[in-house]
């Protein structure tokens, strides 16, 4: 059983990850389920997306303490998440590159930096590991194939219950047939990035 | 594999990543639908999209229509001829159907009728947490409840048998976790479409569609509860409606729909398999009487659980008076679970243990770690996206009402992205006032524009409510979208009129249904399938209505819907503005908008912080100065407009 969230901001492309993740479970003969939180089309809004991977799952949400791994496409969302759902000996894998809220914007609320995001995640028993997968993705050459970076990191975590083979496939097929290329570089970055550390 | 060839793949057997959407999509295709048609609305939206995909494919109709009364009509109207039809929307629109539903089912239907209709618990997307199953009850016909996304295939597909069966129309109600989330399922056989419209406008009954044709009514209502016998009767041998009752349990739990999914979790994690029978729900009405009854003589107590209304539970409690007055029964109606908001394991969980009284040892010191860590997690209230035309027109409002003065406007609101004018700021404590008087408050963020807002088309009514109440401490205004002009606005707009109103109606037209995920509309130019369509011209519709102000204005040029804006506030007239661009993601997409290259100069900004005030979420504040997000923005300008020391401009 594998239970995770990808968080990130919407326009990101947190749900399109759940997928690939999912239907990469899928095809390794496991069961899968996907809860996606998001409404309207437009951007800017806090996406989640929940996946369960195993072979019996019911519902379509992780429970309170229940992911082994909060994937963050945004620093702000992976602490949200990794508060509520994050259990012990969990794993905050985030992004390091920021999206301001408007709250923040017109100071009504302030943006926590990282190390006090790394501070609070440790204390709930959980792990940090942070890649800047923006600049990877700009590096990959399309800086919308940070979602997928962030998979090819979550696959070198080995934390998945999937080959990264699958994964690399199912990104293949599943990404507009123009990016394939700068997809599949991203994702061998990403994965690099957390197998160097 | 993409989306639009997985849906029409007869592959019976094959395991696919399917939305609950889809799924119910997938159902009706294996069904071999013949005329679909829908409105959109988060969280249905995907199931006319998906089955738009497919009718090209497979030559079925599939439309968006202007609305979901419509969409109802337009269904309804292909199964009196007997072929296979579906309708969908979300919660709120079966509230606009509801004229034609409670008198359509006198009669019922020849052909499969299918009503998807897609709820949300806990208000994700929507005005309010309505249960369509009350609707099914109340208007007699049944009602399938999937658990997950195979089910939600399955029992779409069914219901087109069920419903030529009880010559009835039949419900799917899915929530926001079912129609919004993805499973793995089995793909089933594809029946070929093709059944040959015919009719018979005495089939079955006298006057069989027309509801004033002798029998009349009150017998055709007679006819409507005479089906209810046998609709009980089927649903006691559905495979979706299951009692597993082993031993002698005291407890026993009855689940609706994703309640199902939930408490199976649940169960499995308190190891209560053995101490609880449980019945799994899928028509919560018709409830299955005999298993229902089954079980309440079994136990001693039970559980109910669902999502929405305790609609089971009152059915269950009713049932338990005749067959064992003993039982217990607990649920929403009693407190043992939420009355309100939508339920997860986590809420089962802790409602099974507390109903079978064991303990969930508790980590006290893990929660009061994440007490603390809460104020750190800063709220992120949605925003129009970066270069949205709407924070054109939203800017350009504010600053012609500041301009014509006029102390306390009312700026009534209506539904779609601009919504968000609404919306508020999640990190602003607002404390409520009591005063005799109206009150003015500054708009600091657009999202702090709108004034009232509820349902689609009720802004421009509730304006000319202010006005005939002789409302004079403000301007009153009314806004809306193009889709939503379409679906409500038209009778307010004549109904403005032809009862003399004066005041403003502002008309947000980017050409798409955006919001629910960019539908065509009819002022878009195409059909759902893809095909090129009329386009209808809301200023055309606004003259044919009588309307004598209109003006058409560019919310990319803020000084000149400012100017057309203020025009129309001080006009002694009811006027209307129409603020049209393309959605700049959609204009994106479709290849029709280049972003600008947009130069931010540190040195010239003050920290005025008017840019702020804009809400474009491409705009970030940071020690004291300005910046532009390179990876948020758009690109549209806009800003460079707003910004008053050029700090922000346009590059060449
Ligand atoms: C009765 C009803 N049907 C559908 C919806 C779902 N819905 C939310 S916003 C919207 C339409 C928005 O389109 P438009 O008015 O053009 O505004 P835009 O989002 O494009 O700015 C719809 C259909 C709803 N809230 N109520």
């Amino acid at each position: 059983m594998a239970e995770l969230i990808i968080a990130g901001v919407g326009g990101q492309g947190s749900i399109r990850a759940s997928h690939i993740l999912a239907i990469a479970a899928i095809q390794d003969g496991l069961r899968a389920r996907v809860g996606e939180t998001f409404g309207a089309a437009m951007r800017g809004g806090a996406v989640a997306s929940h996946v369960r991977i195993g072979e019996e799952v019911y519902a379509p949400l992780v429970q309170a303490d229940g992911a082994e791994v909060v994937l963050a496409l945004e620093p702000l969302e992976g602490l949200r998440n990794a508060v509520k759902f994050l259990g012990k000996g969990g794993l905050l894998l985030t992004n390091t590159r920021t999206w301001m809220p408007v709250d923040v914007n017109i100071g009504r609320a302030s943006y926590p930096d990282m190390r006090a995001i790394e501070g609070e995640v440790e204390k709930l028993g959980g792990k940090i590991i942070k890649i800047d997968a923006t600049s990877l993705a700009q590096q990959a050459g399309n800086v919308r194939t940070m979602n997928v970076v962030m998979l090819g990191a979550l696959a070198g975590t080995g934390r998945l219950p999937l080959s990264a083979e699958t994964l690399k496939q199912v990104v293949r097929e599943n990404v507009p047939p123009k990016t394939v290329d700068a997809n599949l570089r991203a994702f061998e970055l990403g994965f690099k990035a957390v197998q160097e550390r | 594999m993409k989306l639009e060839d997985v849906i029409v793949e007869d592959v019976p057997g094959k395991r696919v990543l399917l939305m609950g959407n889809e799924a119910i999509a997938r159902g009706a295709i294996e069904a071999g639908v013949d005329v679909a048609a829908a409105y959109p609305g988060t969280p249905a939206s995907e199931i006319l999209e998906t089955l738009a995909l497919a009718a090209p494919k497979l030559g079925f109709h599939a439309e968006w229509s202007t609305n979901e009364k419509v969409a109802f009509e337009v269904a309804a109207g292909a199964a009196l001829t007997g072929v296979r039809a579906l309708a969908a929307f979300k919660n709120a629109g079966l509230n606009w159907v509801m004229d034609m539903f409670m008198t359509l089912v006198y009669g019922g239907v020849r052909g499969g009728f299918v009503i998807a209709v897609g709820d949300d618990p806990d208000a994700h997307y929507s005005s309010n947490e309505q249960d369509t199953r009350f609707v099914a009850f109340y208007g007699e016909i049944p009602c399938l409840e999937p658990a997950d996304q195979q089910e939600a295939k399955d029992m779409t597909r069914y219901a087109f048998e069920l419903s030529e069966r009880l010559e009835l129309p039949v419900f799917v109600r899915s929530v926001t976790r079912i129609c919004h989330a993805s499973g793995d399922i089995e793909l089933g056989k594809i029946e070929k479409p093709k059944r040959r419209p015919v009719f018979d406008k005495h089939y079955g009954m006298p006057w069989r569609w027309d509801v004033y044709g002798p029998p009349g009514p009150v017998e055709k209502h007679r006819w409507l509860h005479g089906r209810m016998p046998l609709a009980k009767k089927i649903v006691e041998k559905l495979p979706w409606n299951k009692l597993e009752l082993r031993g002698k349990p005291k407890f026993g739990v009855i689940a609706s729909g994703i309640a199902a999914s939930y408490t199976r979790e649940a169960v499995r994690a308190l190891k209560l398999e053995n101490e609880v029978a449980f019945l799994k729900i899928g028509t919560p009405t018709p409830l299955p009487e005999k298993l229902v009854t089954k079980l309440l003589k079994a136990v001693r107590s039970v559980l109910v659980v669902e999502e929405g209304e305790p609609l089971v539970e009152l059915q269950v409690q009713a049932l338990a008076k005749d067959v064992n007055p003993r039982v217990k029964i607990v649920g929403k109606r009693t407190g043992a679970l939420p009355p309100v908001g939508e339920i997860n394991t986590d809420i089962v969980a802790s409602s099974l243990a507390r109903f079978v009284g064991k303990r969930i040892p508790k980590d006290r010191a893990r929660e009061l770690l994440k007490a603390k860590a809460k104020p750190l997690v800063a709220p992120r209230s949605s925003t129009l996206c970066a270069g949205c035309p709407h924070l054109g027109t939203y800017w350009a409002l504010k600053q012609a009402l500041r301009k014509i003065g006029g102390n306390v406007p009312i700026v009534n609101g209506d539904i779609g992205c601009y919504e968000q004018g609404g919306y508020g700021i999640a990190g602003k404590e607002i404390k409520p006032s009591f005063s005799s008087e109206s009150v003015s408050y500054p708009i600091e963020a657009p999202y702090e524009t709108l004034d009232t807002n509820y349902i689609m088309g009720g802004g421009i009514g509730l304006m000319q409510g202010q006005f005939h109440a002789g409302y004079k401490d403000g301007r009153v205004v009314a806004v809306a979208g193009d889709s939503t002009f379409f679906h409500a606005c038209i009778p307010a707009v004549i109904n403005a009129v032809y009862n003399k109103v004066k005041g403003l109606f502002l008309v947000f037209d980017n050409s798409w249904t955006a919001m629910t995920g960019h539908q065509p509309n009819p002022g878009t130019g195409m059909t759902a399938t893809g095909e090129e369509a009329k386009t209808l011209r809301i200023e055309d519709i606004a003259r044919a209505c009588g309307v004598e102000s209109i003006k058409i204005v560019d919310p990319f040029d803020l000084e000149a819907t400012t100017a057309a804006i203020e025009e129309a506030l001080r006009g002694d007239k009811f006027a209307i503005v129409i603020s049209r661009r393309v959605c700049t993601l959609q204009a994106q997409r479709e290849k029709q908008f280049v972003g600008k290259r947009m130069i931010f100069d540190r040195d010239k900004c003050v920290g005025c912080k008017i840019c702020v005030s804009f809400g474009c979420p491409g705009i970030v504040f940071k020690d004291g100065k300005a910046g532009l997000d390179p990876i948020i923005c758009n690109g549209c300008g806009m800003c460079a407009q707003v910004c008053s020391t050029g700090a922000i401009r346009v590059g060449e």
